[in-house]
């Protein structure tokens, strides 16, 4: 039982990050769902999954996972997914509809939440070695077919949930590969550097988790950095809207210009840096600038940006380097840190990484 | 009664906002019940939420009172839920 409460906080959501380390015990008893349900789940998977655990590390008064290949068969290493129908209510996780292995059904949603959580257990494993998520084989959980007409697709701690679009501005938010991507990715910061999802660190977290996104439709597209759009979020609007995607990593700023949604608000350089109260501190705006960041550095290395880029990126994020609260410079330092580290003092990668960040006005510490 | 729905984050992070009068609708009385019981159910801090999920604040304006209140999602009761869609969709 010891071992499980040890464990149980690095399943922690990000929201979770600004309980203080006093508190985060609590969590697993606490009465609100949202903080006590993924505690208590894992405490729960914990049971079965025990030989597969990683070993945890104190670090910055937070207990967090550092990612050790479980003892596991590489090739026994396969995706456990379970695709869920909410059946346009907003009760989660709704009916079991489709199982790992099972058959596609008739419900397209279904099997593109089913094939787009594939995809991205594929690039997790076979070009960074993460066992799932978690690094340990954690269970993929998704959800369709959330409320009614619900424009919008969110990572809630432990599933990832998709609305049908209101169809007026927004179609099934199970259509992008990415938009699939980016919610596990949110999963993949949770276990690893948890950045809390507020101001820098949180704008840092979504422009994670689209640069993951975007290399998951790369990669399963076998694109290089030159062919592919950049985008994130293509294929979302309706035919109604005039705009391609919602964000776009090679031109923050231009992704959409409509009459009904406005103009993509979207920085692409420090001094444009917006300072708002809303949407957690415009963590969905100031993203542009550390995505702009990883587009310049993946076409400068040329060919698949989720070799070279991705993995320092990838390095950064599960490197335990980063505190919570990071900020962009730190960030940027840790990223010529890594690239450093892994390609070499003053390599074309370590030299490329630098170089990226100066062209968004971003100052490594 | 006036009442108020201001949406923001989300995946997009594109914010929404509209506002519905009761007054002369058929519906008023059902509307003020159940913005009444939304923003009771929506009251003390705004709560974090969580990665891409919907945050909303609402307003409730009658006769010189006035309540906000604030949720997040997946956590909106029936009540919010339902108050949410009708503001966003039939309000201006």
């Amino acid at each position: 039982m010891n071992a499980h409460r040890a464990h149980s906080p690095q399943t922690h959501p990000v929201f979770c990050t600004i309980v203080p380390p006093h508190l985060l015990d609590q969590v697993s008893r606490n009465s609100d769902e949202v903080l006590s349900r993924p505690a208590r789940r894992t405490l729960e998977r914990d049971a079965t999954q025990r030989t597969r655990r990683q070993i945890t590390t104190v670090r910055h008064g937070l207990l967090s996972a550092a990612p050790v290949a479980p003892d596991i068969d590489p090739a026994d290493r396969k995706p456990q997914r379970t695709i869920s129908d909410a059946e346009n209510k907003e009760t989660l996780p709704g009916k079991t509809v489709r199982e790992e292995g099972s058959e596609p059904v008739q419900d397209a949603s279904v099997n593109r939440a089913y094939a787009g959580l594939g995809a991205t257990f594929e690039l997790f494993l076979s070009v960074y070695d993460r066992y799932s998520i978690d690094g340990a084989g954690l269970a993929l959980d998704a959800t369709v077919h959330y409320g009614e007409e619900y424009a919008n697709a969110f990572w809630d701690g432990e599933r990832m949930v998709f609305g049908d679009g209101d169809g007026e501005l927004f179609r099934d938010f199970t259509l992008p590969v990415d938009v699939i991507g980016h919610e596990l990715t949110h999963g993949v910061t949770q276990y690893s550097a948890n950045l809390e999802y507020q101001g820098q660190s949180g704008a840092l977290n979504e422009s994670v988790s689209d640069v993951f996104g975007a290399l998951i439709k790369q990669h399963s597209l076998g694109q290089s950095a030159q062919d592919a759009d950049w985008l994130i979020g293509s294929g979302l609007f309706t035919d109604r809207v005039e705009g391609q995607a919602l964000r776009s990593m090679k031109a923050p700023g231009t992704a959409y210009h409509d009459d009904v949604l406005g103009k993509d608000p979207q920085p692409a350089k420090m001094e444009d840096y917006v300072n708002t109260g809303a949407d957690n501190g415009g963590v969905h705006i100031n993203s542009g600038i550390p995505n702009h960041a990883f587009y310049t550095l993946a076409m400068e290395l040329g060919g698949n940006a989720w070799e070279r880029a991705g993995q320092i990126w990838y390095d950064t994020l599960t490197g335990g380097s980063l505190q919570p609260d990071t900020d962009f410079a730190t960030f940027a330092t840790a990223t010529t840190e890594a690239a450093k580290s892994r390609y070499g003092d003053g390599s074309d990668e370590h030299e490329a990484v630098r170089k990226c960040w100066s062209e968004v006005g971003v100052t490594a510490r | 009664m006036r009442i108020t729905v201001i949406r923001t984050g989300g995946f997009g992070g594109l914010t929404r906002r509209a506002t519905l009068q009761t007054a002369g609708r058929p519906d008023a009385e059902e509307l003020a019940h159940l913005a009444d019981q939304a923003v009771r159910e929506g009251l003390g801090e705004a709560p974090m939420g969580v990665p891409d999920g919907f945050h909303y604040e609402v307003r409730v304006e009658s006769e010189g009172s006035a309540a906000t209140a604030h949720f997040a999602d997946p956590k909106l009761t029936e009540a919010q839920s339902a108050l949410v869609r009708k503001v966003l969709k039939e309000g201006a």
